[in-house]
């Protein structure tokens, strides 16, 4: 009879503790410490400590790499029995420091050691791009090994695990450690191989996914009990023993913001096919139908909230047109909710906007990040309303084996933390769901790009008049530009308009994502014009070209601001980074989607005072107005998430008997 | 999604190939409510009750353990088209379900899930404990073995039989009450004086436990018979003491009768307390009318008949509050729930109507709910207010030393309980809800409008600050009457008024005789003569010694004139005239025909009743009324309301009279004669006020016929406009200062 491993023992005898949200007076209590908890200086503490850190350089720069193994045993011995006191860490990292420095060459520098002990204290760590995380990462993440019960560095996209586990391994391998990554196409036996190394470089789809199949494969078998029951009842081959994790110990999160807070309620399915020939035609004619129905007389969308609302006179003569279709169009909530889905696919979800197009399928863009998400689909029948309004096969939705949304997986870490460009903006929602604080630390040189105040137009149309005039005027000094749209859309529309008067580009958006990485790192060459969707080839460095640090750096226009002020910030800095200079801006207009939705009344009030002008209405009022509509979106998302995450625990609670989730 | 209803539900896999079934031990029972069919789950173990719609049952009950939860939703949306229960709906049936413990899965059940349920429910039944903390309720025995053994001998008591002997022996009863009903009245009264009841309050309580005893048997006792009758239930396991406003009484939970089918059923259960207490109600009071006054019997078959009467139509009668008024209303209205979804249903319009709100769920199930679900809501929340208003009220007022701060304590809890608490709920789902989000800026503006218009009208906009004062009506002149020379007051009783008629100015009272006086009057008038003679004689005498007496002869006349003019007004006196016109007051008249009566002897009064006036008694803590009241005021006779064709009567102030006293001028001013005014209780006469009282005259305008004097009327002054707010700040302020002497 075959033992149960050690690592699923361990895992399944720690199940992760109850993290609900607080409610009532318990949530403004937690607010309240929240509040403490954040004014607290931690910044001056960690640069503090890393600054007796930076002062052990000479305890080991001397000694002998024999010495500095033996060193890393003792460390390592300490940590595995939980032994450890802060001088003890702060020695670790000097020694990790030092390993650094031998075998990559790189000693990290004050601020990534003070980033560092963020990371291993269970902070959200705000760096600059450029600042070298992935070296910072390697520090907390070394001492959380020692500890012996598995580390996850969560990353972007499979080639930044892969880059960089490959990248530090020579670190980890003198700190008596393995590191391995996981990428898309990682069979199970390298999976469970590469989980059972100290560290384990993923991104957050698949480790989130593991998780998921892991549960599938444990079925009901909610604790070690059961567990080590059905272990002997079923022998090997079964339940456990197709468990590739050892269970969520510590995490640190690279993008944190992306990941914890703008993916965070899009959640992770694991799903089968489902065939179902009568809901596909179903989807076909409900197309049909909401096309013969008459906006405003039938039906009435909603920008704001991206709804349509039938009106009673659209419900008769939906009724009226379903007759002759019978079967499922009989009654009439399942006939008015196709409908209203049909129309919502028309409506608001647009072509090279919400998504592409892609070899007779629909691929879904992130609006946030303007990435693809093949993968992904849209929920409660919107997907295939959206297929058939664009006349490509309807796939029927597929049946949901296995749910998770990425704030409630990341929840269940006993430890996490996390490293970003952009936390500042969201230092309550790191509290509130994460209970993670947040620390800014500061850049290795000053920064000295030049944020110019946002130009506003009152039309759209002057606003794009104004950004090709700026990219010209740039363009003719010899400095880099990067022009950041929000959608596919825009970057065409743009590229056309630069096209038009002779101006040679590069585009960077969703749907020509092949050359991605190689664009992003030419656009700092001098003279280069570069349209890209905001988050196209994020992690990518853009090196400075010659002579181009002396034009003034890579200057950076936004085309529009977004719904979240650190997104603006993430695309802000792109440029100037390292030290070197840069110029930033953003020009948008007053017909911008972000106004249209978040402040309706405000705006449609400035548009009709300056009409259909070309003038540009600059002032601090236009300017603050901007500001208004994306608090109040990112007040709303915020709002929407925290929902997401109370209907999740009202389900765990009222379906307690169907097992617990997460 | 902007579907009412949406067909999907993400999390449908987590349930759909589940195979659960409803526990074995659960009853369900079929109940029609406004024509439309309901199910009733029952535990009979847990006493926990789920209320299921036909859609939801019929999904329930296809959950049989073998079919998974999918394929029962397939089958029903195949059966019941749009009816049936959507994806979300059929989860959150499961999940409600589950967690009232109703629900059985093939997977182990989940005992941390179950305590912290437990849990929960613990804590929801404290913190409802401490909010209704005045109403608190201990369940102590579990009586339905008892029940059991007896139901055989007193089920009969609820059937055709029963109701006929109660019809009898309510009719008795009745007959004996309305014999007697002049003294039933008189006892009333004679207990409910204020010096009296403190002695007269534990008897009192002892009678209401025993009725109540008996009121709560008789709900079990039915509950137990139709249980039994119908084979479905009619468990009765608790029962218990329940503080009524700190009043502990017994209960009984006879709620296992929800689960009867019939409406009636349901109904008579409800009855059964009043029922019973009727009855004893009626023997007590056929042995009160047998029974000697001052027997021990006597008195407490008074005080079960009072309380029976009283607490059925205030309290338990009384559909407003929740007793078994209320659910007796809320069966034969086949609207259970009544008081719940009355509430949601006001925050149903508020939402719809007010706010905007997209959607919100309507509470009621049909359209002729909605007038029921109207009126009961404001008639219920006006009335509970009230009733909690008056209950602090009162305790603030009545309770003295020590005990006033427990009225304290208890009116600050209240305020918690009943004001804070629900503001800050109300608060919190105003500036949170998710179900506000959109329309949330102008939820907020209506309420702040509503607030305001609210803080605006009591605590800005001036009301007239009114104060109230007892006055007794005093006729304006009167004179009193007395001998003014003495004499034998004439036995014939032609002579003179007769006491209490009406005379006019000038009319004889009371006739003397005085025979001394007359004697006198005859010796100086034959004085007289005989000295005018002389005089005559001597003028007609030509002898000058004669002629020379001629002066004094006139000197003679004129002293004897002088003593006869005293004496004839003397005797003028003997006949007392009435000085004004009015009613001749004289209590001794009788008495005193032939009797030698004194001068200043009081004789007795002439009241001119056609011009009266109020004095008005003042107590010190309204006399600031004085100095700002309208020359204006209004007046009603006390106890009288209906006079003057109901309309308050109107006179203004004539004079304040500027020392303060502690004598009242008439005992029904003082709380011992039912005045407002309080009066030391040392005092047998029960007329020195424990206060200052400034006299204020007010002179009615105009004849008012049904005035008396020596009636009391209340007058209501015209102070000064101020706030509301203001006002009552200040009564407040009095109350807290009079209790503890600050």
């Amino acid at each position: 009879m075959s033992h149960l491993p050690s690592t699923t023992w361990q895992m399944l005898s720690r199940p992760p503790e109850d993290k609900r949200l607080p409610s009532g007076l318990d949530a403004a209590w937690d607010a309240a410490v929240g509040l403490v908890g954040r004014s607290i200086p931690r910044r001056r503490r960690y640069l503090r400590e890393a600054a007796g850190v930076v002062a052990m350089e000479k305890q080991f720069t001397e000694i002998s790499d024999r010495k500095l193994t033996d060193r890393v045993g003792e460390l390592r011995d300490l940590f595995r029995r939980g032994r450890q006191k802060r001088p003890d860490v702060l020695t670790a990292f000097a020694v990790v420091r030092e390993i650094a420095a031998r075998q990559l060459g790189q000693r990290p520098f004050l601020v990534q050691i003070a980033g560092g002990l963020a990371l291993y204290d269970g902070c959200v760590v705000e760096m600059a791009t450029g600042e070298g995380k992935t070296l910072t990462a390697t520090m907390p993440a070394t001492l959380a090994a020692w500890r012996g019960l598995g580390c996850h560095v969560v990353t972007v996209n499979d080639y930044l695990a892969k880059r960089d586990a490959e990248w530090n391994s020579a670190i980890y391998r003198f700190a008596g450690l393995t590191a391995a990554a996981i990428a898309q196409d990682t069979p199970p036996p390298l999976r469970r191989e590469a989980y059972h190394a100290d560290i384990t470089y993923c991104t957050n789809k698949e480790v989130t996914a593991d998780f998921l199949r892991d549960r599938l494969a444990l079925g009901r078998l909610k604790g070690l009990p059961s567990a080590l029951l059905a272990h002997i009842a079923e022998g090997a081959g079964r339940g456990t023993d197709r468990l590739v994790q050892r269970g969520l110990e510590y995490a640190i999160v690279d993008e944190a913001d992306s990941v914890l807070i703008d993916e965070s309620v899009t959640p992770l399915i694991i799903s089968g096919d489902a065939p179902n020939a009568e809901q596909v035609t179903a989807f076909r004619q409900s197309v049909e139908l909401s096309l013969q129905l008459e906006p405003d007389r039938d039906y009435r969308a909603n920008p704001r909230y991206r709804e349509v609302d039938l009106t009673s006179a659209g419900k008769d003569r939906l009724e009226e047109l379903a007759e002759p279709l019978g079967g499922l169009w009989r009654g009439q909530r399942r006939r008015e909710e196709l409908v209203i889905q049909a129309l919502t696919a028309r409506c608001f979800y647009l072509r090279d906007k919400q998504y592409v197009v892609q070899d007779g399928k629909v691929v879904i863009v992130d609006e946030f990040t303007g990435r693809l998400m093949p993968d992904r689909e849209w929920r409660e029948g919107l997907h295939q309303a959206v297929q058939a309004k664009e006349l490509v096969e309807v796939l029927p939705p597929k049946d949901t084996y296995a749910r998770i949304s990425f704030q409630r997986f990341f929840r269940s870490y006993r430890k996490l933390s996390g490293m970003t460009g952009t936390a500042a903006e969201a230092i309550r929602e790191f509290w509130q769901i994460f209970h993670l604080p947040v620390v800014v630390i500061p850049t290795n040189k000053p920064c000295i790009r030049k944020k110019l105040a946002d130009r506003v137009f009152a039309t759209e149309s002057a606003k794009w008049t104004a950004v090709v005039a700026e990219i010209r005027r740039i363009h003719e000094q010899g400095q880099p530009v990067l022009v950041g749209t929000r959608s596919v859309r825009a970057s065409e529309h743009l590229s056309e308009k630069l096209s038009a008067v002779g101006l040679s580009h590069q585009v960077l958006n969703a749907v020509r994502h092949a050359e991605e990485a190689q664009i992003v790192a030419e656009a700092g060459q001098p003279g280069r014009i570069t349209v890209a969707t905001n988050m196209a080839g994020r992690g990518t460095d853009i090196k400075l070209g010659r002579d181009v640090a002396q034009a003034g750096g890579l200057n950076v226009i936004a085309t529009e601001r977004h719904e979240a002020g650190r997104i603006d910030r993430q695309l802000y800095g792109r440029s100037a980074r390292q030290g070197d200079p840069g110029v930033a801006q953003a020009i948008v207009s007053l017909e911008d989607e972000l106004l249209m939705r978040h402040a309706p009344h405000l705006s449609a009030s400035l548009r009709k005072r300056f009409g259909k002008t070309d003038r540009e209405v600059s002032s601090a009022p236009t300017r603050k107005l901007f500001d208004l509509a994306q608090r109040r979106a990112e007040r709303q998302a915020l709002r929407q998430r925290k929902g997401v995450l109370k209907t999740d625990d009202w389900l765990d609670e009222y379906l307690g008997f169907a097992g617990h989730e997460g | 999604m902007p579907v009412d209803r949406p067909t999907f539900s993400e999390s449908w896999y987590r349930v759909g190939e589940l195979r659960p079934r409803v526990l074995s031990t659960v009853q369900i029972h079929r109940q029609h409510f406004r024509g439309q069919a309901w199910h009733v789950l029952a535990d009979p173990a847990s006493n926990q009750f789920f209320r299921l719609n036909e859609a939801a049952y019929r999904f329930v009950a296809l959950l049989d353990g073998r079919r998974t939860v999918a394929d029962v939703w397939k089958v029903c949306n195949e059966q019941l088209g749009d009816d049936a229960p959507t994806q979300p709906e059929a989860i959150q049936l499961l999940g409600q379900l589950y967690t009232s413990n109703l629900l059985a899965a093939e997977l182990p059940p989940d005992a941390q899930g179950l305590f912290s349920r437990y849990r929960k429910r613990v804590t929801r039944e404290v913190q409802s404990y401490l909010m209704n903390i005045m109403f608190a309720r201990i369940p102590l025995l579990d009586p339905d073995n008892f029940l059991d053994h007896w139901v055989g001998v007193f089920g009969w008591v609820f059937s055709w039989l029963g109701a006929a002997v109660w019809l009898a022996l309510l009719s008795v009863g009745l007959y004996f009450l309305i014999g007697k009903f002049e003294s039933l009245l008189s006892q009333a009264q004679n207990t409910f004086q204020t010096l009296t009841l403190a002695n007269n309050l534990l008897p009192m309580y002892i009678a209401t436990v025993v009725t109540k005893v008996l009121h709560e048997f008789g709900h079990a006792f039915a509950c137990k018979k139709f249980g039994k009758q119908t084979g479905s239930g009619g468990e009765v396991h608790v029962m218990g003491i329940m503080f009524l406003i700190f009043t502990p009484l017994p209960y009984v939970d006879a709620s296992s009768s929800w689960a009867f089918r019939s409406k009636w059923h349901r109904a008579v259960v409800g009855l059964a307390g009043m029922y019973v207490e009727l009855a004893v109600a009626a023997i007590a009071a056929i042995v009160w009318a047998q029974t000697g006054e001052a027997s021990v019997i006597h008195s407490i078959a008074f005080y079960v008949v009072f309380i029976a009467g009283v607490s059925t139509v205030l309290f338990n009668a009384n559909p407003l509050l929740r007793y078994d008024g209320y659910y007796i209303l809320s069966d034969l209205l086949e609207m259970p729930n009544l008081w719940q979804r009355s509430r949601q249903y006001l925050y149903y319009l508020v939402k719809r109507y007010a706010w905007g709100v997209r959607r919100p769920t309507n509470p009621a199930h049909t359209a002729g709910e909605c007038v029921w679900l109207t009126l009961y809501g404001i008639a219920s929340s006006i009335y509970r207010v009230v009733v909690c208003l008056a209950i602090m009220w009162f305790f603030a007022q009545r309770l003295e030393g020590p005990l006033f701060v427990l009225g304290v304590f208890l009116t600050i809890t209240s305020l918690i309980a009943w004001i804070f608490v629900p503001i800050g709920q109300f608060a919190r789902y105003l500036f949170t809800s998710g179900e506000l989000m959109r329309v949330r800026g102008r939820a907020m503006l209506t309420t702040l409008l509503a607030v305001g218009g609210a803080i605006a009208a009591i605590g800005v906009i001036r009301m007239t600050d009114h104060g109230r004062a007892e006055a007794l009506v005093v006729a304006a002149r009167e004179q009193d009457i007395e001998v003014r020379t003495e004499g034998f007051v004439s036995s014939d009783p032609g002579k003179g008024a007769p006491s209490g008629t009406r005379v006019q100015a000038g009319q004889p009272l009371v006739v003397c005789r005085n025979p001394q006086l007359e004697a006198e009057r005859d010796r100086l008038t034959a004085a007289l003569t005989e000295a005018r003679e002389k005089l005559t004689a001597d003028m007609a005498s030509l002898d000058p010694h004669e002629a020379a007496s001629v002066p004094v002869d006139r000197g003679n006349i004129a002293a004897i004139k002088d003593d006869l003019d005293i004496v004839q007004s003397q005797l003028a006196g003997l006949t007392v005239i009435a000085p004004l016109a009015g009613d001749w007051v004289s209590p001794n008249r009788d008495r005193m025909f032939g009797v030698y009566v004194t001068r200043g002897q009081p004789l007795g009064k002439v009241i001119d009743r056609s011009q009266l006036i109020l004095s008005v008694w003042v107590p010190q803590s309204e006399a600031w009324l004085i100095a700002e009241a309208e020359p204006v005021v209004e007046f009603r006779v006390r106890g009288r309301p209906d006079l003057n064709g109901g309309r308050p009567m109107t006179g203004h102030i004539a004079e304040v009279r500027p020392a303060g006293t502690n004598e009242l001028p008439s005992a029904a001013l003082g709380f011992a004669g039912g005045g407002d005014i309080p009066v030391s209780t040392s005092d047998r006469e029960g007329r020195q006020a424990t206060e200052q009282l400034f006299e204020v005259r007010v002179a009615p305008d105009g004849p008012f016929p049904d005035l008396q004097p020596g009636e009391v009327v209340v007058v209501r002054f015209a102070g000064r406009s101020r706030p509301l707010a203001m006002q009552w700040w200040r009564t407040i302020l009095q109350t807290v200062q009079k209790k503890f002497h600050i």
